[in-house]
């Protein structure tokens, strides 16, 4: 691989890797409330990250040449960013909405809003008041 | 053979579908005159049985930017089980679901060889027991 070729993949990997995280994180501005902004997110996790460790690999290769052990750590690296911010991504909004953060009013349709159907266990011969949906 | 053939498109798939995700958050920020984001929870009945495909599923949701899994009910005897999925830029409710249940049925194809051919959700049952509080 020549200098140019390396130094152009270098760039457009970590300055596009780069201009996702920043546009995500202007778009965080752009919505309302905390799911949205959990939403929005995503792009710098599920793709500018694993772009930034591309350009990082495509440097490595062209450095220090080829070698197996980088190759796996790069691997590894890319599908542990998308595992992991994918179990955090619903990890954050699971406690998002448990801990009863407000959802933007504007979110059309809620059905959130009642509780699940089939999930409040009701016993039809308890006299009791129906409980509110947990 | 079929599973792992359809494994690799579904990897390509999912891969596409962060790409195009990731594109539409980045650049409706540039088109003005219109509302950034159109936020949605919809109710999503899952064909998926087994916890590795419900746990699939719904980091396959989770990962799409556009799309997050805010709420998952377990299933009854009765009722399959249910994801709720916070959806930004879906036109309409039929839409988002649309784009959920081909997701889904492409992970069940590659969990299960084959595309499951049966009926999407019992959406009926859903809607009937909203009309009675």
């Amino acid at each position: 691989m020549n200098d140019a070729v390396a130094t152009a993949l270098v760039g457009v990997f970590g300055i596009s890797g780069s201009l996702l995280m920043l546009f995500s994180a202007l778009a965080m501005f752009r919505v309302r409330d905390a799911l949205s902004r959990i939403n929005v997110f995503s792009p710098a996790t599920g793709l500018g990250m694993p772009l930034i460790v591309a350009a990082v690999y495509v440097y490595d290769i062209h450095t220090e040449g080829f070698s197996w052990g980088s190759l796996l750590m790069a691997v590894a690296a890319v599908l542990c960013l998308i595992i992991v911010s994918s179990v955090a991504s619903n990890t954050l909004s699971r406690a998002s909405v448990l801990s009863g953060q407000p959802v933007y009013r504007k979110t059309a349709p809620n059905r959130l809003a009642r509780p699940p159907a089939g999930v409040v266990d009701e016993d039809p011969d308890s006299p009791d008041q129906p409980r509110a949906g947990d | 053979m079929m599973r792992l053939i359809h494994g690799i498109s579904y990897l390509f798939y999912i891969g596409w579908a962060i790409m195009t995700g990731s594109l539409t958050i980045v650049a409706r920020q540039f088109l003005p005159g219109r509302q950034y984001a159109q936020p949605m929870i919809v109710e999503v009945p899952l064909r998926c049985v087994t916890d590795l495909e419900v746990t699939l599923f719904a980091s396959s949701i989770t990962i799409t930017p556009g799309t997050l899994v805010t709420a998952i009910a377990a299933g009854t005897s009765t009722q399959p089980p249910v994801l709720f999925v916070h959806a930004l830029f879906e036109e309409s409710e039929e839409a988002a679901l649309e784009g959920l249940y081909d997701m889904e049925s492409r992970l069940l194809a590659m969990t299960r060889g084959r595309a499951p051919s049966g009926p999407a959700a019992s959406s009926a049952e859903v809607e009937q027991e909203e009309g009675s509080p």
